[in-house]
């Protein structure tokens, strides 16, 4: 008939072509969570640093610009203690699954090395001796 | 003419819904959504172990080496009278300290033993020069360290 040739046809094929582009982009750009990440900690830069592999076992602790402590849910820690007990908690939940427990330290790179001390101190008295210091790769813009 | 006498089977009078629109406005929020996304760098571990995690009964032999981070973010090596001064500038790759680390840990690593560093850092020491320093020993593959000095004034 003469009027197929008037239908208005649209060529999907590049569009699904883009689409998929973009997935696999996004696919491969995506990361694994580790840990939840504050965004008020603006981590150091070591340039020897390593990938994480393994999210298991891993305590939060953030240590904000001005010596504030927060656990990974944003809970506030007032003193050691708290940092102790929450160290503590964790440990024997983590010992539960069979993992080694470790503390991931989030330290804002301009927070003074007392405040880190404090919690190095607080997670050796719970029994934790692993600490990783969290860093970034290279100089984030 | 065809089209007035059996409207059922006539293709012109099918419904026809013109998506092109619809495309546009997709590809408009694509094009909006990929210049808003900011990719957040990933973050990485420097991995440390206290030396709690490894108590010795025997004394090691060899010397152990002191780092130690004043304040203001000077780095110095060694003890008392024999104490050098190291990179004191905002370099984060301390090249200073590095080279003086991989001497030390080639020495301790040909005669068979680990090589044993501890830190003393100022309490009022910025957390990236501790980084910096903590960096430079990951990079020789010096992963026991001992923060001396763990009480605060």
């Amino acid at each position: 008939m003469a009027d197929d040739g008037d239908e208005l046809a649209i060529d999907m094929s590049p569009m699904i072509d883009m689409v998929f582009l973009l997935l696999i982009f996004f696919l491969v750009n995506a990361t694994m969570i580790i840990v939840k990440q504050d965004s008020n900690v603006r981590p150091p830069v070591a340039s020897h640093s390593k990938k994480a592999k393994d999210g298991t076992g891993r305590i939060v602790v953030n240590i904000y610009e001005d010596g504030q402590f927060f656990s990974e849910d944003g809970v506030k820690l007032n003193t050691e203690e708290d940092i102790e007990d929450l160290v503590k908690k964790q440990k024997e939940q983590i010992d539960l699954q069979g993992y080694k427990p470790k503390i991931h330290l989030r330290g804002d790179k301009e927070a003074v090395f007392k405040y880190c001390r404090q919690v190095v101190r607080a997670s050796a008295r719970a029994g934790v001796d692993q600490v990783l210091f969290s860093t970034y790769g290279f100089e984030a813009k | 003419m065809s089209r007035h006498k059996r409207p059922e089977s006539a293709e012109d009078d099918e419904p026809k819904l013109d998506i092109s629109s619809l495309i546009d406005a997709t590809f408009l929020l694509l094009i909006y959504f990929l210049v808003t996304t900011t990719i957040q760098p990933r973050e990485q571990d420097v991995p440390m172990t206290l030396p709690a995690a490894s108590p010795s009964e025997t004394p090691p032999e060899i010397e152990p080496k002191l780092i130690r981070i004043d304040a203001n973010g000077a780095i110095f090596v060694g003890a008392g009278a024999s104490q050098l001064p190291m990179d004191a500038d905002e370099n984060h790759s301390v090249p200073l300290l590095y080279s003086d680390l991989q001497a030390y840990s080639g020495l301790a690593k040909s005669s068979g033993q680990e090589p044993l560093v501890q830190i003393y850092v100022d309490g009022g020491a910025r957390q990236q020069r501790v980084i910096d320093v903590l960096n430079a020993l990951a990079g020789v593959g010096i992963s026991k360290v001992t923060f001396t000095d763990l009480v605060d004034p």
